[in-house]
């Protein structure tokens, strides 16, 4: 009777949240991204302009709920000397979103070393990544394949981790839709970080 | 709007709340109490109040601290032995139930000093990476100089504006 009736509590005042990492190189475009995100998932949301945005130093946070699950994301700057933060958050992430310039070809490789260094991070083993192949609406930009074989050598680490390249342009919100909704299967089915149980407020 | 600028003594609050006002570097004294001012910027008008830092008065800021839609916390950057003074202040703080959705702004001030710690150190000292669910940024300022106080409030500004 218990186990039904906690049961039943949980079904209808708790969900199960889950939190995402938002990372790559300054620039990249990691809180249009989160703001893109927050606009198409939440209801009521009126986002700040994207045009407004300017380089974060710190974090950037958002919540947005799909179906049973909540996603928790955190955006967190890209500078160089920033990313000496990411891994205070690793021990406590879901699921990682990496964001690449795709306009950008002379910092793919400085783009690249900083994702290997990423998932070299035991915190983060068997965590699902989705990297988004950003700003596709730029002519010319590398496509998913160029970035597939620029980041081919990272293959042994990324190991048996659920990964997806994504297309996607957060300025308009192209490819948003479709990453957000592999990740929430992905972050789901990993029954090694199971989610937090928040309740509704 | 509301906004409470606070920090150890000596960090430069109400160098920072008069140069937002005035635009100008004003002769200040250690503040016993608060300085409040009304400060217009970008059509946004804040009540900002600047509370004393001395030890012996920290322990009033709490009373100050309902309806705040944002904190400027004020570190001097040149302080390395009192960082950690400054950084269980500001964790005190921010258990405080009435400030759980004010959004945080550090200012790493000072940084015209020569042995002013980098941004990131700063933020490390602070133990801001601990926070996770509170929208923060950390920026350089130097409040005599006036560097770096535009490019914050602009960033208030439109944090303030989009809040979910």
């Amino acid at each position: 009777m218990y186990t039904l009736l906690s049961g039943l509590y949980k079904y209808m005042f708790q969900k199960e949240e889950y939190c995402i990492l938002i990372l790559g190189l300054d620039n990249a475009g990691k809180t249009t991204f989160l703001e893109q995100t927050k606009t198409k998932f939440s209801k009521n949301y009126k986002g700040m302009s994207l045009s407004k945005i300017t380089t974060t130093v710190g974090l950037n946070i958002g919540t947005i709920d799909v179906g049973k699950a909540r996603l928790m994301f955190w955006d967190l700057g890209g500078q160089e000397e920033l990313q000496s933060l990411w891994d205070k958050y690793y021990a406590e992430s879901h699921g990682v979103i990496y964001v690449i310039d795709s306009t950008d070809e002379e910092r793919l490789t400085e783009s690249k070393d900083a994702f290997e260094k990423m998932i070299s991070s035991e915190a983060l083993s068997g965590v699902p990544l989705l990297v988004l192949a950003n700003k596709q609406d730029v002519e010319n930009c590398l496509s998913v394949p160029d970035i597939k074989t620029a980041f081919s050598d990272c293959a042994p680490k990324i190991g048996k981790r659920d990964c997806l390249v994504q297309p996607c342009t957060a300025l308009t919100g192209d490819g948003v839709n479709e990453g957000i909704e592999w990740m929430v299967k992905c972050v789901i089915r990993n029954i090694h970080r199971p989610p937090r149980q928040k309740d509704i407020t | 709007m509301r906004i409470l600028i606070l920090g150890l003594d000596g960090a430069g609050k109400t160098t920072i709340l008069y140069r937002l006002q005035v635009g100008e570097v004003v002769t200040t004294i250690p503040t016993i109490g608060f300085n409040v001012e009304t400060v217009t910027y970008k059509n946004l008008k804040f009540q900002v109040w600047d509370l004393g830092g001395q030890t012996s008065i920290r322990p009033y800021w709490r009373c100050y601290y309902s309806n705040t839609d944002a904190v400027i916390y004020v570190v001097d950057s040149s302080d390395r032995d009192r960082m950690g003074i400054s950084k269980s202040e500001l964790v005190a703080m921010l258990e405080e139930e009435e400030l759980k959705k004010a959004i945080l702004v550090v200012f790493a001030n000072k940084q015209d000093m020569e042995q002013a710690m980098t941004p990131t150190e700063v933020a490390n000292a602070l133990g801001l990476p601990a926070l996770k669910d509170r929208k923060w940024q950390i920026f350089k300022t130097s409040a005599t100089k006036g560097t770096g106080l535009d490019e914050a409030m602009e960033w208030l500004v439109e944090a303030l504006k989009s809040r979910q």
